[in-house]
């Protein structure tokens, strides 16, 4: 071949070369635009994903606050949870066995936990995964002296698969006692999330449901700190985290003392004893503070705070005497006679009554044309308003509603806070539910007289709730101060440095004159010690002097269902058994609402409880004022002032 | 070896020099870069890259020493010695993840794939070199050099290694597109290919394979993809590459990278913890020196003093321009993930040597485009 040749044939691919480096910068111009693209135009993006990739906050959490009663016994507390968290992918070699048997697994548990690490999603196995919830002591310790077992040197950092971590979860010591007003916490659902995370809560974090727990949420929960660190992709803790990684220390909760005394829960309890359902509440007339507030049946906080079951839950659901519902705050029942003394006051107030007249009783009183029956078939004969009221001679009531008149009686009920909420802040109150007159037309329900007659004996449409009833009889008692019930007394820090001691809140002065009011109490105090009182028969002879008035509400006839058996048709059918009152009669420290669901006769039923709780809550400490002294509140030292402090 | 002494000295080619030591010195840079985030595993590979270099370069002078010509005449024994080794990997190789690549010799690795391509340059040289037809050729023109395509490239289809035998093609095309081919015989085999692609997605292709031209088709028309499945490792190189922005984080500072989460820094995306390191300022710096070196092959081609330098020129350019298109297009998501090395660049003994030899192919044709 010749060397001419040959550059002419080199000289023939020449034109080429061009188009071929025309094509190079084409090709690589476009990789040029994809750079600028990236690194240029979306450089903000990219860096924030980088960013974020090598960040996770670690939430904090704080350490919720305690709840206490008026003596300082702990009502809602803390205790560490250990739980056991696996990171599949570090499992080693006979980790799973090791586990187990410190563990104390049976056969059956090694099965499960093997199917569960086989279950994990392979994209997870680098994620601690919870695995052993709240393990005993025993497993604990078991676990920590054997954790160089676990451990295993994997290049030059000692790894484990094996951690147990401890959180916090909420203990109630007192269990299942005043559950509905102390409240439970629960895991956040979903749906909620998106609406409290802008507060601060994350997926995982329990907050308040019911009573003290929810209404106090704010205060109790704290706010939760937060650590970044820095992580490698695989998601484990990056050993180069030269930068300090940012620390947002967690704020404990406040703490929380309650006006309720445990101690007198404890005694509520036990004179309830026999009762499946009713509530029960016990205030201070001379402050408004709540001592003890009961709805039964109830249920163990702890069971609710570690998430009921489906079944469980829905036991308690379907439980016909209602565990679930708070029945001394959010349901509200016919008051029956305790009603009375308000219509008492109607009348004697607008001096359309003379408590002495008397009025004949023959066992029902002719209204309208129809006859309105009296509590005794029999009749009572002729009563005055103190004996009407010892009897709980409905006749006697008939008649003074028929003079006295429906609105008077509603207002003055309204005046003692009945039918409106009390603004205890626990909970969801029942306004419950006063009748007037302009109610009625409102409601295009054709006027009857009669209405008036089963308003004054707390029938027909009046409904209460057991907290109003003990505030109102509080006011009763006190000479007509009407307050706000005060559930919490004092927010403290957690070292124990008071934050806020709460007052006592007024909500209204009641105007009733001074000898009404001592007319009633003489007529309350005749129901437990005169000898025609309806709570006579079951009084404590030289025991603390109680006033108060029984109450037998009549509920409405329901239609017996077909399915309904006759035994719990009978029991739904019973009257409410009342007794409201206050003790020591001269000068009243307290003021109790017993409330029997479906319990019958109040003077046979709610009276005994009512009475044995006051002997036992006053009684101990209870000294019988001299009897010569006419009027010494002035000289008479308080000696049980400071009593629940 | 006549020319070997003082006119070799005067015209050895420092521009190509400078530009190959340029990207081998920040190749090995980078490399401690990337491998320092898992020093347990990868610490010492910058080290063995600086031995597969040195090697390299003496492989390199001895390439170039010696006049082309001759490998112009042993170029068919050239031939037969690669197809001997490729037939040597399936009696040798130990089958790694499904494929057979490596033979171990002593305590070397030796991956015959790669040889392949130089040893194909160097044939086609020598068939175009015997062959100086200037008038338009016709398919059946090509049925020789697509013989001599084929016989490499199905022995590494057998292994398989689809991303090396693809390469192969694309060299064996970009040197006959330096031939006068006829329109016509180009319309019918861009045709073929039009037709033979669909096939070969559905036939000739694995499931992870196909898995990843869907994930690259996803991310081209923007469709929302899984970034914490196949999309994974592309998806977080480009977050490398745009988190570096215009002046990098700094050498030894890239997130992505130190923290682990762009996998394969060292050997398939040593480009992402570069762009993220070094920025689009060090981007345009390596970009430019890649350009360089090809353009700058192309060059020697054209000044080349016989058909058989001029053909190899453009292989070994074509060799250069696929491989870091390739591998940058798809660090950058603008191609699928294969795995195909940035030359010179990327950790890898054999990927080190080839890239060593065509460079010592490219010295050889420009010292001695002016000896007669």
């Amino acid at each position: 071949m010749s060397l001419l040749s040959q550059r002419r044939e080199v000289g023939e691919f020449r034109k080429r070369y061009k188009w071929m480096a025309l094509a190079v910068s084409i090709v690589f111009g476009i990789v040029v635009i994809r750079m600028m693209q990236l690194q240029l135009l979306d450089r903000d993006h990219y860096g924030e994903v980088a960013r974020e990739n090598i960040t996770r906050t670690i939430g904090l959490p704080a350490t919720r606050g305690i709840v206490r009663d008026t003596h300082g016994h702990v009502i809602a507390t803390n205790r560490p949870s250990y739980d056991v968290f696996l990171t599949p992918a570090r499992l080693a070699e006979g980790d799973v066995e090791t586990l187990s048997t410190l563990m104390g697994l049976d056969a059956e548990g090694r099965r499960s936990l093997t199917e569960r690490l086989a279950a994990v999603p392979e994209r997870r196995h680098n994620h601690q995964i919870r695995f052993f919830t709240d393990i005993t002591r025993e497993q604990l310790a078991a676990i920590q002296t054997h954790s160089t077992d676990l451990t295993h040197t994997e290049g030059r950092r000692e790894v484990t698969a094996v951690e147990v971590v401890a959180t916090p979860v909420r203990t109630y010591p007192y269990r299942a006692l005043g559950s509905h007003a102390i409240g439970y916490l629960n895991e956040l659902r979903g749906d909620e999330l998106a609406e409290l995370r802008p507060a601060g809560y994350r997926l995982g974090d329990r907050i308040g449901r019911t009573g003290i727990e929810r209404a106090w949420e704010n205060l109790l929960r704290g706010r939760r700190g937060s650590r970044r660190i820095l992580v490698d992709a695989d998601l484990a803790r990056s050993e180069r985290g030269d930068e300090q990684p940012d620390v947002i220390e967690p704020v404990p909760g406040r703490d929380i003392s309650l006006t309720l005394d445990m101690d007198l829960m404890r005694i509520v309890e036990r004179a309830m004893r026999g009762h499946p359902s009713g509530a029960v509440a016990v205030v201070d007339v001379r402050t408004g503070a709540v001592r003890a507030l009961l709805s039964k049946p109830s249920y163990e906080l702890d069971a609710f705070t570690a998430g009921l079951s489906r079944e469980e839950y829905a036991t308690l659901r379907d439980d016909p005497f209602r565990p679930l519902i708070d029945k001394s705050i959010y349901d509200a029942f016919f008051p029956g006679s305790v009603f009375k003394p308000f219509s008492a006051i109607a009348g004697l107030e607008d001096h359309l009554i003379d408590p002495h007249e008397r009025v004949r009783c023959n066992g029902s009183y002719r209204f309208g044309g129809r006859d309105f029956p009296c509590n005794v078939r029999s009749g009572h004969g002729e009563v005055d308003m103190r004996q009407a009221m010892m009897q709980s001679c409905n006749v006697y009531f008939y008649s003074l509603a028929e003079r006295v008149g429906l609105d008077r009686i509603a207002r003055v009920a309204q005046d003692f806070g009945l039918g409106r909420r009390t603004g205890i802040g626990i909970n969801t109150e029942s306004p419950g539910f006063i009748p007037t007159r302009s109610w009625y037309d409102a409601h295009d329900i054709a006027w009857r007289g009669g209405f008036a007659l089963n308003t004054a004996i707390g029938q027909g449409d009046t409904k209460v709730t057991i907290i109003q009833m003990a505030m109102a009889y509080a006011a009763l008692a006190n000479g007509g101060t009407l307050y706000v019930p005060q559930i919490v007394e004092r927010i403290s820090a957690p070292d124990g440095t008071v934050i806020e001691e709460l007052e006592p809140r007024v909500r209204r002065r009641v105007h009733v004159s001074r000898e009404n009011l001592a007319f009633l109490i003489d007529s309350f105090s005749g129901v437990v010690n005169d000898p025609l009182g309806t709570a006579y028969a079951v009084r404590i002879a030289d025991g603390v002097p109680i006033a108060g008035k029984t109450g037998t509400a009549q509920v409405y006839q329901r239609a017996r269902l077909s399915e309904e058996d006759a035994a719990r048709a009978e029991y739904r059918n019973r009257a409410h058994a009342w007794f409201a009152g206050f003790a020591p009669v001269e000068d009243p420290e307290v003021a109790i609402i017993v409330m029997i669901e479906h319990g019958g006769s109040g003077g046979r039923y709610a009276a005994p409880v009512a009475i044995q709780i006051l002997q036992e809550y006053l009684g101990p400490t209870y000294t019988p004022r001299p009897r010569d002294t006419g009027d010494a509140d002035a000289d008479r030292p308080r000696s049980r002032a400071g009593r629940g402090h | 070896m006549v020319t070997i002494g003082k006119g070799l000295r005067d015209q050895f080619d420092w521009p190509l020099f400078v530009t190959v030591a340029s990207i081998a010195v920040i190749g090995v840079t980078n490399l401690y870069s990337a491998t320092s985030a898992n020093p347990d595993e990868l610490g010492q590979l910058y080290i063995q890259q600086i031995y597969w270099l040195t090697i390299g370069a003496g492989v390199a002078v001895l390439v170039a020493a010696i006049d082309y010509r001759h490998y112009e005449r042993f170029a068919w024994f050239a031939y037969g010695a690669g197809i001997v080794l490729l037939l040597l990997v399936f009696l040798l190789a130990p089958e790694v993840r499904g494929s057979q690549r490596w033979i171990y010799i002593g305590g070397f690795s030796l991956q015959p794939s790669e040889l392949a391509k130089p040893i194909l340059i160097v044939a086609l040289a020598k068939h175009l070199h015997n062959d100086p037809k200037t008038e338009g050729r016709t398919l059946q023109d090509l049925v020789v050099p697509a013989l001599i395509l084929i016989g490499p490239m199905s022995l590494i289809l057998l292994q398989p290694d689809l991303g090396t035998a693809l390469l192969c093609a694309f060299i064996f095309a970009s040197i006959m597109v330096l031939t006068n081919l006829k329109k016509r015989s180009l319309f019918t085999l861009v045709m073929a290919f039009v037709l033979a692609a669909p096939i070969i997605y559905v036939v000739g292709l694995e499931r992870y394979q196909r898995g990843r031209i869907d994930t690259w088709w996803s991310m081209v028309i923007g469709e929302e993809i899984d970034v914490s499945g196949d999309a994974w490792q592309v998806y977080q190189s480009m977050v490398a590459i745009g988190s570096g922005g215009t002046w990098g984080k700094g050498f030894m500072q890239g997130t992505q990278n130190q923290h682990r989460f762009v996998p394969d820094t060292h050997s398939d995306f040593p480009i992402a913890v570069w762009a993220e390191e070094q920025g689009f300022v060090g981007m345009l710096l390596l970009l430019g020196l890649y350009v360089f070196l090809i353009l700058w092959s192309l060059r020697i081609a054209s000044t080349a003093k016989d058909r058989f330098g001029a053909v190899t020129a453009v292989g070994v350019a074509a060799f250069f321009f696929w491989h870091s298109v390739i591998n940058i297009g798809m660090v950058c998501a603008l191609l699928p993930v294969v795995g195909v090395t940035l030359p010179l660049f990327s950790y890898g003994g054999s990927s080190v040597l080839t890239s060593m030899i065509c460079v010592g192919l490219l010295m050889n044709v420009s010292i001695r485009r002016f000896s007669y």
